[in-house]
C-alpha cells in the first residue's frame, strides 16, 4: 500500500495540492512516505490521528512508524545507519547522539528546522542533551532525570520519614520489604544495556565520585565502581521479582501494580504512578528528589534527520518538518490533554495552567529541585554504548548470580575498554 | 493382565498429555488473540470472555504488517518457484543417470546444510552492501534459493527413485526420448511427493529468521522479522495483538500440513 | 546407451552452478574477511593476518558461547530422540489406525510452526506473571515463577520449546518406521513371554538402528539453528548463560557493535567444526 502511495505521489501533482493550501508552510513540496525508525510512545501513537493535518501541511507527504523496544531500537537504528539508511527519521537519544553525529548519521537539526516551531521552547535541560559538538541534534520526545517516588501509606505504617542520605534510603527498603505480604522494598534494573541495568548503576557510581575516563585512559576501575556494585547488589536483593532480567517496564510495572514500597527511577513514573488510568496506586504516592549523594540521570530522547535515506535537500527539509510538526507546541497539547505526562517538553507547556492543574504545583516543584542533582552520568563518547553494554552483561551476571567477583568483572571491563579505545583510533 | 491393563491406560495417558501439548499451546494464543487486553492480563487464565476482532484489524491495518506479509509471499514464492524449476530436473538427473559422481553431488547439496546459517549471513551481508542490493527483495530471493534448491533436490531424487523403472522403460519402448519421459511420465508419477517437497521448502524459507535478521532493515523484512518485532515492543506491552501477529504468521505453514503428512506417509510407506 | 543423453548436464548443470556460486562465494568471503578489521560502519579493513582468530581464543564470551552449543547439542538431541521414541513406541503400542493419523497430525503442528511463533508462545506461556504454564504454580505457592530469568534454568526451558517441536515431529516418524518392521519377531518375542519394554529395547530398536542414526544426525545438523528461538526468549541471557554460537557472532557482527571480521572469525571456526563433525559421521554411518 505504503510504496503504491509513493509511486502514486508524482511530485508535480502534489505542487498543484499544495498550492491550494494557502496554511501551508512555504517550504512543503514533500510526497511520499517519511519513514521515522522508534520506540514506542504515547506521543507518537498519537500522531496517527493525525495524519491529515501532516498530509495538509507538507503538501500531500506521509509518515510510517515502525517501532522497536528501547534495546532494540538503539541496535537498529546504529545497524540501519552504519549499512544502508533506508530511514528518513531515527529516534535517538542522550547516549548514542554522539556516536550519531560523529558518524554523519544524522544532520544538524537547526539546518532544516522551522524557524516558528521555536526550537528554544524545549526544556533547557533537554537541549543540553541533544547537543553535541556544538550543534543540536535532535528534538526532545522525552526526557528528564530522576526522582525518589515511594509509597506514603507504606511508610506511615511502617513509622519510616521520606529518605534523604542514601544510608536512610537503604534502611528504610530494607524494612519495608515484607515479600509474603506481597510488597517488595525496592525496583530495579537488572536487564543488560547501557540504557538498562547500568543506566540505573551509573547514579551510585557517579555519587560515590567514579569517573569513566581520564582523556583516553580508562579510571573507572576504582573503589567507587566496586562500592557502587556491591551497594546495587545489595539493593536487589529487596527487589520485585522478574526485575532481574526487567528493566524501566518491569520496574514501573511493578510499582504501578502496588508491589514495590519505593523506588528511584527517571522522572516519566511519577507521571504514570499519579495516573489512576495507568496506576493501582495513584491516591497514595510521594516523590523527592534522590537521596543523597546519588546523582540523577540526565536524558532526553527525540527525533533526528537521516543523512542516507535524506539524499537531498528537499528531502532533509521534509523530515526536519516532519519533526518540527511531531514535537510542537499543538502536538504537546494533544499530549498533555491525553495526561501523557513523560511525553512533555516543552516550557511553554509546563508552565501551562492546564498542567498546574493536572499535576499541581508540587511536582513541578520536584522537577525543578532534582533538575539541580541531574547529571551526565555516562561517558560522552562514540564509544560509549559498546562500553555500557559490554558492563550492562557483566552486570548482569552479577545481579543473577552467575558472577560474583566485583572486581574481576570491573578488570575485565577495564581490558575491554583499552581494546575498545585502540581500536576507535 | 492388570499390569498390562495399567500399562495401556498409562501409555493412553502420556498420549493424550503429548496430543495436548502439541495443540494446546497454539489453541491458546489464538483465543488470546480474540481477547482484549484487560482479559489477558489476568491473575486467573480466563477461557470465557467476550471475543474482539480488534486485535486483528489492527495488525492488518498496519502498514509494517502488510509490508512484511507481501515481501513474504514474494520472496519465498519466488525463491521456491525457482528451486522446483531447476532443483526438480537436477534431482531427476541424480536419482535416474546415478554416474560415480552421483553421490558426491548429492552429498555437497546436503553438506550445503550444515553450514551454519550465521555463517552464511555475514558474509552475504557484506557482499550485498557492497552491491548495493543490502534489503532488497532481489537479494533475498538469491539468498533464499539456496536453501530451496538445495532442499528441494535432497527431497526430490527419494520420490523420482520411487517412480516404478518399467514404467519408464515402457514409455521408452513407445518412442518417448528421455526428456519426454521425465516431463510426461517421471514427473506426474512422482507429483504427490514432489509436492510435498516443494511445501516443505516453503514451509522452511517462510519460517526463516536469522539469515532475513540480518540481510534486511526495512524495505525487504519478512513476516517474522515484523512479527518478532512487535513480540518485543516491551512498553505497554499490547498482547492481543502480539498474539493475532503470530497467528497471522503461522497459518499459511499450518494450510500445508496435509500436503506434509502426506509426504511423510509416502516417504515410508514402500520399504519393507 | 541411454548414458549417452545429453540430460544429466542440461538438468544437472544449471542447478549445480547456482548452488556452488551461492555456497562458495559467502564461504571464500568469510574466510577473506575474517583476516581484517572491518566494521560495519568502517567498510574499508586492513588486513589483521591471525588477530580475530587469537583474539577468539582469549574471549571469554566465546568461550562461554562453545560450552553454551555444545550443552545445547546433547541436550535437544539427546532428549528429541528419548521424546520421539517413547511417544512413537507408546502410539504404535496403544493407538488404533484411526487415533494413529489424529495423533501424526496434532504431533506435525508444533514442527511447521514459525519457530518465532513457537518462541513466543511459550515464552508467553511461561511469562511469570500472566502464563499459562507457570499460573498453577503461582496460585498453589503465591510466589511468581519466572523459568527464563533464572540462569540455572533458562537453557532447559528454552530448550523444552526445541524439544517440543523435534520431538513430537520424530514420535511420527518413529511410528511410521515400526510399522515397516515385520511383525514375526515381536509375536516370537511375545511368545518367549518377553515385557513389552524388552520387546522394544531387544526386537524393535536394534532393527531399526540405521534409520534412528540418521534422525539423530538431521537433529544435530537441525539443532544448528537455535538462534530464533533464543532470540525471541532470551536474547543470550541471563547474562551469557543462554548465549550460543550464532547468538554471540549475531550479536557481535550485527546489533552490539558490527565487527563483521571478528564474527566472520567465529563463522569460519563454526563452518570449520560442522563441516569436519558432520563429514565425518555421515561418511561413518554410510561406510
Amino acid at each position: 500500500m505504503k510504496s503504491v502511495t509513493a509511486l502514486l505521489s508524482g511530485a508535480a501533482l502534489v505542487c498543484l495540492v499544495s498550492g491550494a493550501m494557502p496554511l501551508a508552510a512555504s517550504a512543503a513540496e514533500c510526497s511520499g512516505t517519511i519513514k521515522v525508525l522508534a520506540q514506542p510512545r504515547d506521543g507518537l501513537t498519537l500522531l496517527d490521528k493525525y495524519r491529515d493535518e501532516f498530509a495538509k501541511l507538507s503538501g500531500g507527504a506521509n509518515f510510517q512508524i515502525d517501532y522497536l523496544n528501547e534495546n532494540d531500537r538503539r541496535a537498529k537504528t546504529k545497524a540501519d545507519a552504519s549499512t544502508i539508511g533506508r530511514y528518513n527519521v531515527y529516534y535517538i537519544d542522550e547516549a548514542n547522539v554522539a556516536l550519531f553525529a560523529s558518524s554523519g548519521w544524522v544532520a544538524p537539526l537547526l539546518d532544516y528546522y522551522p524557524k516558528d516551531y521555536d526550537y528554544n521552547d524545549f526544556d533547557p535541560g533537554r537541549r543540553a542533551v541533544a547537543t553535541y559538538d556544538g550543534k543540536v541534534w535532535f528534538a526532545p520526545l522525552t526526557g528528564g532525570g530522576d526522582l525518589m517516588v515511594y509509597r506514603k501509606d507504606l511508610l506511615e505504617a511502617a513509622g519510616i520519614q521520606p529518605p534523604r542520605t542514601l544510608d536512610d534510603y537503604i534502611a528504610a527498603v530494607k524494612k519495608l520489604n515484607q515479600p509474603d505480604k506481597g510488597i517488595y522494598g525496592t525496583a530495579l534494573r537488572g536487564q543488560r544495556g547501557s540504557g538498562a541495568n547500568v543506566w540505573r548503576w551509573m547514579p551510585f557510581f557517579k555519587g560515590f565520585g567514579g569517573q569513566w575516563f581520564d582523556g583516553n585512559t580508562p579510571v573507572f576501575d576504582s573503589d567507587a565502581a566496586v562500592k557502587a556494585t556491591e551497594t546495587y547488589l545489595e539493593l536487589f536483593k529487596y527487589s520485585a521479582p522478574g526485575t532481574q532480567t526487567g528493566s524501566w517496564d518491569e520496574a514501573v510495572g511493578a510499582f504501578t501494580s502496588g508491589q514495590v514500597a519505593m523506588l528511584t527511577e527517571s522522572t516519566p513514573l511519577v507521571g504514570m504512578a499519579l495516573d489512576p488510568k495507568q496506576s493501582q496506586v495513584s491516591d497514595k504516592i510521594g516523590y523527592l528528589p534522590p537521596p543523597s549523594p546519588l546523582t540523577g540521570g540526565g536524558y532526553g530522547h527525540g527525533l533526528a534527520i537521516g543523512t542516507k535515506a535524506n539524499k537531498d535537500e528537499v528531502s532533509k527539509q521534509c523530515a526536519g518538518l516532519f519533526i518540527a510538526w511531531a514535537t510542537s507546541k499543538e502536538n504537546e497539547q494533544r499530549r498533555l490533554e491525553e495526561h501523557q505526562f513523560s511525553e512533555l517538553n516543552r516550557s511553554s507547556v509546563f508552565a501551562s495552567k492546564k498542567f498546574a492543574e493536572l499535576y499541581g504545583p508540587d511536582l513541578g516543584q520536584a522537577l525543578a529541585d532534582t533538575g539541580k542533582v541531574t547529571a551526565v552520568n555516562f561517558w560522552q563518547s562514540p564509544l560509549w554504548p559498546e562500553l555500557g553494554d559490554r558492563w550492562g552483561i557483566i552486570l548482569e551476571e552479577l545481579v543473577t548470580g552467575t558472577r560474583t567477583d566485583i572486581k574481576g568483572g570491573l578488570d575485565e571491563l577495564n581490558d575491554f575498554a583499552k581494546q575498545l579505545v585502540a581500536r576507535g583510533q | 493382565m492388570s499390569v498390562r491393563r495399567k500399562g495401556r491406560f498409562v501409555g493412553r495417558f502420556i498420549l493424550a498429555l503429548a496430543a495436548f501439548s502439541a495443540v494446546f499451546p497454539f489453541l491458546w494464543t489464538a483465543l488470546n488473540a480474540f481477547k482484549n487486553r484487560v482479559d489477558i492480563v489476568t491473575p486467573t487464565p480466563l477461557f470465557f470472555f467476550t471475543p474482539t476482532l480488534d486485535n486483528f484489524a489492527y495488525v492488518l491495518g498496519r502498514g509494517s504488517v502488510f509490508q512484511g506479509l507481501t515481501n513474504s509471499l514474494v520472496i519465498s514464492g519466488s525463491a521456491v518457484a525457482i528451486g522446483a524449476i531447476l532443483g526438480l530436473p537436477a534431482a531427476y538427473a541424480l536419482a535416474r543417470y546415478p554416474g560415480k559422481w552421483a553421490k558426491d553431488i548429492q552429498f555437497f547439496v546436503l553438506s550445503l546444510r550444515f553450514l551454519p546459517p550465521v555463517a552464511v549471513a555475514i558474509p552475504l551481508m557484506v557482499i550485498w552492501l557492497e552491491l548495493g542490493l543490502y534489503d532488497t527483495r532481489l537479494s533475498m530471493i538469491v539468498t533464499y534459493t539456496l536453501l530451496t534448491l538445495a532442499t528441494v533436490i535432497w527431497l526430490s531424487v527419494p520420490a523420482f527413485q520411487r517412480v516404478p523403472r518399467e514404467v519408464e522403460e515402457a514409455a521408452r519402448v513407445d518412442g518417448y526420448g528421455p526428456y519426454a519421459i521425465f516431463f510426461r511420465i517421471a514427473l506426474p508419477i512422482a507429483s504427490r511427493s514432489l509436492i510435498g517437497a516443494i511445501a516443505f521448502s516453503f514451509v522452511l524459507v517462510w519460517n526463516e529468521f536469522l539469515i532475513a535478521l540480518m540481510l534486511t532493515t526495512s524495505d525487504a523484512k519478512t513476516l517474522p522479522i515484523v512479527a518478532s518485532e512487535l513480540t518485543q515492543l516491551g512498553r505497554d506491552v499490547p498482547w492481543g495483538i502480539l498474539n493475532a501477529s503470530v497467528v497471522l504468521l503461522s497459518i499459511p505453514p499450518l494450510l500445508l500440513i496435509g500436503i506434509l503428512s502426506g509426504m511423510l506417509n509416502s516417504a515410508f510407506r514402500r520399504k519393507n | 546407451m541411454k548414458h549417452k543423453s545429453t540430460l544429466p548436464a542440461v538438468f544437472l548443470s544449471p542447478a549445480l552452478l547456482i548452488l556452488a556460486v551461492l555456497a562458495l562465494v559467502p564461504t571464500v568471503f568469510a574466510v577473506f574477511i575474517s583476516f581484517q578489521d572491518r566494521e560495519l560502519s568502517r567498510p574499508d579493513g586492513r588486513f589483521v593476518g591471525l588477530d580475530n582468530y587469537l583474539a577468539l581464543f582469549s574471549d571469554r564470551r566465546f568461550v562461554n558461547a562453545i560450552g553454551v552449543s555444545l550443552t545445547w547439542e546433547v541436550l535437544t538431541v539427546g532428549l528429541t530422540l528419548l521424546v520421539a521414541l517413547l511417544i512413537g513406541i507408546l502410539m504404535f503400542e496403544y493407538a488404533g489406525p484411526r487415533w494413529r493419523s489424529a495423533l501424526s497430525l496434532m504431533f506435525l503442528t508444533p514442527v511447521i510452526l514459525p519457530r518465532v511463533s513457537a518462541a513466543f508462545v511459550w515464552k508467553f506461556a511461561f511469562h511469570p506473571l500472566y502464563g499459562i504454564i507457570t499460573w498453577p504454580y503461582k496460585a498453589i505457592t503465591g510466589q511468581p515463577l519466572d523459568l527464563l530469568s533464572d540462569p540455572a534454568t533458562a537453557l532447559g526451558t528454552v530448550a523444552l520449546v526445541d524439544i517440543w517441536q523435534w520431538g513430537l515431529f520424530f514420535a511420527v516418524i518413529v511410528l511410521k518406521l515400526l510399522e515397516t518392521l515385520p511383525p514375526q519377531p515381536f509375536e516370537a518375542a511375545r511368545l518367549d513371554h518377553a515385557r513389552t519394554w524388552q520387546v522394544y529395547a531387544y526386537v524393535a530398536i536394534p532393527m531399526l538402528k540405521a534409520p534412528l542414526i540418521s534422525l539423530a544426525f538431521v537433529k544435530m545438523v537441525e539443532s544448528l539453528r537455535a538462534f530464533d528461538l533464543i532470540y525471541v526468549m532470551t536474547r543470550g541471557g541471563p547474562g551469557i548463560t543462554t548465549e550460543t554460537l550464532d547468538m554471540y557472532a549475531f550479536s557481535q557482527g550485527f546489533i552490539e557493535s558490527g565487527r563483521i571480521s571478528y564474527a566472520s572469525g567465529m563463522a569460519v571456526l563454526m563452518m570449520i567444526a560442522t563441516s569436519i563433525v558432520f563429514t565425518v559421521i555421515w561418511k561413518r554411518t554410510r561406510a
